[in-house]
C-alpha cells in the first residue's frame, strides 16, 4: 500500500518533530564552520564564542556531537512557563503559546537537558500545562457540533492528539443532524 | 516582562531580557551576536513565518494539506522539481567533498550537515508523493471519469491513475463479473438507495485548518458565517475550507 | 457509517431488519414472510432488512414501524439518562445503534426523521464526553493496570456502547497511547 493505514487520518508525533526542527534556534557553537548554504537556507559562520542562529535539527546534530550548546527559547523557562501554567488554570481559554512548543521542548530537553536551566522542573511544569490545557480540549468536545469549532492557541501536538476521534465524531454528527434543508 | 504583548514570541532573543543572571545559560544569551553572515534568515524563532516562505517551507505545507485533506490537491509539480534539483546538487557536492583527500574536521560536519538535510527533505518529498498516490489509487475510477481532477495531477500521477484503474476493472472481471450476466457488469453504476460505486472523495470529512492570513468569510453546515483572522483554529468541514486552503490562505494542520 | 459502495460496515448495518407491513398481495414471495405460504397476501406483518425494505417502501408496497430501539421507551430512557442505557443490547453485540437509526431516520417523513435525529444527537452528544474519557484512561494505564477506578458503572457503560462508539473509543485509546510513547520516548539515536 502506498500510505500505511496509520498514516490515513494523522500524523505521527515524529512527523511533527521533524516539522518543528526546520525552525531557527540559537546556538553557541564549539567548532568552526564558514558560511554553507543548505536546501533551506544559508547558515553560518560558526565562530565561537558568537552565538548564531540555525535550524533546531542542525543544531541537534551539532550537540549531540558535543560540538555546540543550544540557548533556550525565551519561553522555555521556569518564569515563562509558572505564568502561563497559572494563567491557564485560571483562565477559560488556551493561553497563548508557541504553535510547535511541545515538539519544540521535547527535542531540547531530550538533546540539550545540559543547557536548560532547571529542567526538570520545567519538564513538570511542561507536563501540568499540557494537562490543564487537555481538559479544555474535553471541554471543546463537549461543545463540538456538526459545523464548526474555533479552537484557538490550540497547539500543533495537541491538535493532533485529539484529530482521530473530534473528526470521527463530527463526522458522525453530520451524519445524524439535518439541516432544515439550508440549500 | 510583558507576557500580553502580542508581539512577545516575535522579540523572543531580545539580548538580556530576562532577571537571573550569572548562570551559564544567562551568558549563553547574552554571549555576542555574530552579525556577519547578513543573509541569516532573520525570522523569529517558534512564530509564524513572516516572510516569503521557502520552497521547503512550503513543500511542507503542501504535504501537510495533502495528508489531512480528504481530496487530492492541485501537484505542485514545479516546486518539487526545483527542490529535487535543489537535492541532486547538494548531492552532489558532497560527493565532491568527499573525494577530496585534504578536507578538514570541519569540512566533515559540513558534509554530514549537508547529508543530514538531503535525507530530512527526500523523507518529506516521498512521504508527499506517496499520499497523493495512495488517494489516485483509492479514487483511480473517479480520476479517470473526470478530466477536471486529470488537470491537477502530473502526467505520470494521471498515468498511474489510469493504469490502477485498468488494473483493478481487469481484476473484478476476470474474478467475479464475467460470471454475472452482463447488464450486472458494469463498475460504474448509479443505481438508487445505493451510493455510487465510483469512490469520490468526501468533502465532508472534517480537518483542523489555521489561518495564515486573515480570511475572507466561508459560510458553515449550520447557515452562519466563520470570519477567520490570521492565526485563527478552527475544526469545520473541509468544504468549507477548500477555496482557502487553495489559494493559500489557510493551512491544514 | 461512511457512504463508499464498497464499505463492509455500510453493508452489514443494512442487513438491520425493520418490521414491514404489506400493502399489496406479492405472488410467489412467501418465503420473505418465513412462512410456508406461497404469496404475502396484504396485511402480512415481517421483518424486512432494510436494503430490501428501500424498494418497498419507495414503491408504496409495503408501510413500516420504526423498530423498538428507536422507540418511546427508548427515547424516555436517554431523556433521563443517556449513560445508561445500553445501545449494544439495542442492536446486537458490534451493532450499530447510530447507523440503524439513520438509515431509519432516511426512509420516515419530515417530521418523524426530525424527531428521530434529534434523539440519535442527543443520545451521542449525552454519551460522547464518557466513552473519550474512559478510553484515554484505559490508555494511561497501560499494559500493567486493568483495576484502577473502574466501577460497575463505568464498565456497565463501556459494555453498552455500540459499534460507532467502540469505534471512538479505541481511536481515542490509540492517540492516547501514541502520545504517551512520544512523552516518555528519548531516542537520541534516532537524532
Amino acid at each position: 500500500m502506498a500510505l500505511p493505514q496509520s498514516l490515513r487520518t494523522s500524523v505521527t508525533p515524529l512527523e511533527l518533530e521533524l516539522i518543528a526542527s526546520e525552525q531557527l534556534v540559537e546556538i553557541v557553537p564549539l567548532i568552526t564552520m564558514e558560511k554553507t548554504a543548505f536546501i533551506s537556507g544559508a547558515y553560518g559562520p560558526l565562530r565561537p564564542p558568537a552565538k548564531c542562529r540555525i535550524p533546531l535539527w542542525m543544531a541537534t546534530n551539532l550537540k549531540l556531537k558535543k560540538k555546540c550548546h543550544i540557548v533556550p527559547p525565551e519561553w522555555l523557562s521556569v518564569d515563562f512557563l509558572q505564568e502561563r501554567l497559572t494563567r491557564e488554570t485560571s483562565r477559560p481559554e488556551f493561553s497563548k503559546l508557541p504553535f510547535r512548543f511541545a515538539e519544540i521542548a521535547k527535542v531540547i530537553l531530550d538533546v540539550a537537558s545540559d543547557d536548560v536551566q532547571n529542567a526538570d522542573k520545567i519538564k513538570s511544569l511542561l507536563k501540568d500545562l499540557r494537562e490543564a490545557r487537555q481538559a479544555k480540549s474535553r471541554d471543546g468536545l463537549q461543545k463540538l457540533d456538526h459545523s464548526e469549532l474555533s479552537l484557538p492557541n490550540l497547539c500543533s501536538m495537541e491538535i493532533n492528539e485529539i484529530r482521530p476521534f473530534f473528526i470521527q465524531s463530527m463526522g458522525i454528527l453530520t451524519q445524524l443532524v439535518r439541516e432544515p434543508s439550508a440549500e | 516582562m510583558d507576557v500580553d504583548d502580542d508581539d512577545f514570541f516575535t522579540n523572543l532573543d531580545r539580548p538580556g531580557g530576562a532577571a537571573n543572571n550569572n548562570t551559564f545559560q544567562e551568558r549563553l544569551r547574552r554571549a555576542s551576536r555574530d552579525d556577519d553572515g547578513a543573509e541569516i534568515p532573520d525570522a523569529p524563532p517558534f512564530m509564524f513565518e513572516e516572510e516569503e516562505e521557502t520552497p521547503l517551507q512550503q513543500l511542507i505545507r503542501h504535504w501537510m494539506n495533502e495528508r489531512h485533506s480528504p481530496d487530492i490537491l492541485p501537484n505542485e509539480g514545479e516546486l518539487l522539481a526545483g527542490l529535487l534539483d535543489h537535492i541532486r546538487s547538494q548531492s552532489e557536492t558532497v560527493q565532491l567533498l568527499r573525494t577530496d583527500p585534504s578536507s578538514s574536521e570541519e569540512e566533515h560536519f559540513r558534509i554530514v550537515l549537508v547529508q543530514t538535510e538531503v535525507e530530512r527533505v527526500k523523507f518529506i518529498v516521498r512521504s508527499y508523493l506517496r499520499t497523493r498516490l495512495f488517494k489516485i489509487e483509492k479514487f483511480a475510477r473517479y480520476i479517470m471519469t473526470n478530466p477536471q481532477v486529470q488537470q491537477q495531477l502530473s502526467e505520470s500521477e494521471v498515468e498511474h491513475a489510469r493504469r490502477f484503474a485498468r488494473l483493478t476493472d481487469q481484476h473484478f472481471y476476470h474474478s467475479v463479473l464475467q460470471s454475472l450476466p452482463e447488464t450486472q457488469q458494469t463498475l460504474d453504476d448509479q443505481p438508487p438507495f445505493v451510493p455510487s460505486m465510483v469512490t469520490e472523495p468526501d468533502k465532508g470529512r472534517a480537518v483542523f485548518v489555521l489561518a495564515r492570513q486573515d480570511c475572507p468569510p466561508v459560510r458553515l453546515p449550520d447557515g452562519t458565517a466563520l470570519d477567520m483572522r490570521k492565526g485563527h483554529i478552527s475544526l469545520t468541514l473541509y468544504s468549507v475550507v477548500e477555496q482557502l486552503v487553495a489559494r493559500g490562505e489557510a493551512e491544514l494542520v | 457509517m461512511d457512504n463508499d459502495y464498497f464499505s463492509i460496515d455500510a453493508i452489514l448495518a443494512e442487513n438491520q431488519k425493520i418490521q414491514c407491513t404489506f400493502k399489496v398481495d406479492i405472488p410467489d414471495m412467501g418465503h420473505l414472510a418465513g412462512g410456508s405460504d406461497r404469496d404475502i397476501k396484504s396485511l402480512t406483518k415481517a421483518p424486512i432488512p432494510i436494503w430490501l425494505a428501500y424498494i418497498m417502501l419507495f414503491s408504496d408496497w409495503a408501510d413500516f414501524t420504526i423498530p423498538s430501539p428507536f422507540g418511546t421507551r427508548v427515547r424516555n430512557a436517554l431523556k433521563a439518562e443517556p449513560r445508561s442505557v445500553k445501545l449494544s443490547n439495542l442492536v446486537g453485540a458490534g451493532g450499530l445503534w447510530y447507523g440503524f437509526g439513520k438509515m431509519v431516520m432516511d426512509i420516515l417523513s419530515e417530521e418523524q426523521a426530525n424527531g428521530i435525529s434529534e434523539m440519535l444527537t442527543k443520545a451521542f452528544k449525552g454519551r460522547l464526553l464518557e466513552v473519550i474519557d474512559q478510553a484515554q484512561h484505559f490508555a494511561a494505564l497501560g499494559p500493567a493496570g486493568g483495576g484502577g477506578p473502574s466501577t460497575d458503572t463505568a464498565q456497565s457503560f463501556r459494555e453498552g456502547l455500540d459499534g460507532t462508539e467502540r469505534e471512538l473509543f479505541a481511536l481515542a485509546q490509540e492517540s492516547a497511547k501514541r502520545m504517551k510513547r512520544w512523552h516518555e520516548g528519548n531516542d537520541k539515536a534516532r537524532r
